[in-house]
């Protein structure tokens, strides 16, 4: 920088001598610096002028060159012009490949602001929900998916899980998941789910069919088996095989009869909330069939510590407390307790199922609600078991919003907890 | 005036009436799923969403009052003028035809649970199917049309009724003649036209709302106009 203005300055000085000079000889030095400072300012102007000039063109390399201040001015303004324009190339690079990414990308995508209006929205968005490309943008998303369920969904404060609904017209199934991110932007992505809708309708459908198709002929096998047993005539090297076949004939029923009832339960509805089922009842009810069983403790304690009822249905919580107890007894030697407690309060309600037996080892307790999944195969059959108890039990309580928690020490015990949401309880 | 409104920028009205409008497209929400559910009812023979569709209407009823409400409030403390004076009587007029729509809805979904009883003929109510989703379209795309200010797109609605009315003749003559060739049936196929009835009237709605909404962005009622000037008068204006 000193070389620059070092130079012109020197040239300014060198012009006002010579202007000095040339006045001398004439006799006037004022008049000649004047009309030398004249010229110096016309040159300024001048190089102002182009620079004003070349400022307008889009051209980055017709300036002048040399040494002074103004070719210095020119080439750093050049130099930054280009270096915006670089930037800006590259800018746009980058949004027409988003673009491009956005438009390949499979699932719709909207971006929401505060107020719900729709800032972007990806051409898969336009496909399925019919949006318009321009005309729409700036909308209240409300305005345009009207799906009773997605506004509620859109209400909540936060977004822990996804929801499903089926649009008007197309009739299509779609998962729709909210994600908020930065200081006020949402994200809501939809997905097509009207195949696996479709396959998950048809393997309820299936399992619903099969298991009563199945159930006919074996009520008409059960009733001959009957007959046959209760025939005095009978001989005795008949009686062991008749008697054999029907406990597995009652045991194929048993099982055809949770089948149905689990396909029931996994319909993704909540259960109707009309029914006050009283828990008391219940454990009570479960208490007696438990005592009926063989090897039953002799210990079984009910513990009420609340009077609250739970709005569900009877048939099905009447299904979760009998499976937990029975397992629970099935479990639990002679010597042990088992230990049926409620509670509740204003935030929610548990119902837990306590046993001194067994106990289930850490590697068994993740898939211990999986449909027909035994600790120990062999015992389990023998006592009768389905494998698909504590499955019907998780269904159930999934239909009543309430959690099920496990606790369980291999050899000391098991603790099952029914966590019932207070908007449950009356 | 018409340049207020331009089909391809979306414009915002001031807080108040936006929240009324959003308030209206939640009603068109719901009643589309009544009519979807209905309708399903019926071709499905499931008599519990029948029923289901009936007893939720009392919901587009408290929408309906909740709105009417609102609007009121508005006209006292805002006194519009203009457009957005058009807009609220517009909101007033969409609320009573969408509330009408649910009325039919659950209408339909009774005569589910009725005919639900009844053996299910060979074409599973296919002409119903077709009909009800012809009326559900035209009434997304009246609505469509409300929430993007669309006159263009509420032409396409009123001139969709015509063909809705042809398809709800065709219904009933089938009727008649399924009523005619054996008397048993006289007792389902009186349900089956009542249905058509109530899915064609659903239609008419529809194309009401439409109107409106040429009304609203044109500033002009053509509510009576014949159909065959409806387009010309609408986008003769546009270009």
């Amino acid at each position: 920088m000193p070389t620059t203005w070092s130079v012109t300055i020197s040239r300014i000085v060198i012009a006002l001598v010579a202007g000095a000079f040339v006045g001398w000889l004439y006799d006037s030095v004022a008049v000649g610096m004047l009309v030398a400072a004249l010229g110096l300012l016309v040159w300024h102007l001048y190089h102002l002028f182009r620079l004003d000039r070349w400022l307008r063109t889009n051209d980055l390399d017709d300036f002048p060159t040399g040494l002074g201040i103004w070719p210095d001015t020119f080439a750093r303004v050049s130099y930054h012009r280009g270096r915006a324009r670089r930037r800006g190339k590259r800018l746009r690079a980058l949004l027409k490949e988003f673009r491009l990414s956005a438009s390949a990308f499979p699932d719709a995508g909207l971006i929401l602001n505060a107020d719900n209006e729709l800032i972007y929205f990806n051409k898969a968005a336009r496909d399925l929900l019919g949006l318009k490309k321009k005309a729409d943008r700036g909308q209240r998303v409300e305005n345009l998916i009207r799906v009773p369920q997605f506004l509620d969904y859109l209400r909540q404060d936060d977004y822990p899980e996804p929801v499903e609904f089926s649009l008007p017209v197309s009739d299509l199934w779609v998962s729709c998941r909210i994600v908020p991110y930065g200081p006020e932007q949402r994200l809501v992505v939809l997905q097509d789910v009207t195949r696996s809708k479709r396959l998950e309708n048809m393997r309820r459908d299936f399992l619903a069919n099969a298991s009563h198709e199945l159930r006919t002929p074996l009520t008409v096998i059960t009733g001959y088996l009957d007959t046959l047993s209760e025939d005095d005539g009978l001989e005795d090297y008949m009686k062991a095989p008749l008697k054999e076949m029907n406990v597995q004939a009652s045991r194929m029923r048993t099982l055809l009869e949770d089948l149905l009832r689990l396909s029931e339960l996994e319909s993704s509805e909540l259960s109707p909330t009309d029914e006050q089922v009283s828990v008391p009842a219940l454990l009570s009810a479960a208490k007696q069939s438990a005592k009926a069983l063989p090897h039953c403790p002799e210990n079984i304690e009910i513990n009420i510590e609340s009077d609250k009822a739970v709005l569900g249905v009877h048939s099905e919580l009447q299904s979760v407390v009998s499976n937990l107890v029975i397992n629970a007894v099935n479990h639990t030697s002679p010597e042990g307790t088992v230990k049926m407690t409620w509670k509740a309060d204003d935030q929610g309600g548990c119902l837990i199922v306590h046993d001194s037996g067994i106990g289930i080892s850490e590697d068994d307790l993740p898939r211990i609600t999986e449909r027909f999944y035994r600790v120990d195969a062999g015992r389990s059959r023998d006592k009768g078991g389905t494998g698909l108890g504590l499955a019907i039990v998780k269904h159930a309580l999934i239909r009543h919003e309430a959690e099920l928690e496990i606790d369980s020490e291999l050899g000391e015990g098991s603790t099952f907890t029914c966590v019932f949401p207070a908007s449950r309880l009356a | 005036m018409n340049d207020q409104y331009s089909s391809h920028i979306y414009r915002k009205f001031n807080e108040n009436l936006e929240g009324l409008r959003t308030s209206v497209m939640e009603m068109g929400g719901l009643v589309e799923m009544q009519v979807s559910q209905a309708i399903e009812a019926i071709v499905s023979g499931d008599s519990e969403l029948g029923l289901k569709v009936a007893q939720d209407d009392y919901r587009v009823n408290a929408l309906e009052v909740q709105i009417d409400e609102e609007c009121n409030r508005v006209l006292a403390t805002m006194a519009p003028a203009a457009a957005d004076l058009r807009l609220l009587i517009t909101v007033i007029k969409t609320i009573t035809d969408l509330e009408r729509i649910g009325d039919e809805a659950e209408r339909i979904g009774r005569l589910a649970s009725h005919l639900a009883t009844h053996e299910r003929p060979a074409g599973s109510y296919r002409e119903l199917r077709s009909l009800g989703e012809h009326v559900m379209e035209m009434l997304h795309d009246s609505l469509d049309a409300f929430s993007r200010l669309d006159p263009v797109d509420a032409v396409a609605v009123v001139e969709e009724d015509k063909l809705v009315d042809e398809e709800y003749d065709r219904i009933t003559r089938e009727c008649v003649s399924y009523m005619m060739e054996d008397s048993r049936n006289i007792r389902r196929f009186m349900d089956v036209s009542w249905v058509a009835r109530s899915l064609e009237r659903i239609g008419d709605h529809a194309t009401n709302i439409a109107e409106y909404v040429i009304y609203m962005v044109e500033g002009k009622d053509i509510r009576h106009t014949h159909p065959d000037d409806l387009r010309a008068q609408v986008i003769g204006d546009k270009e």
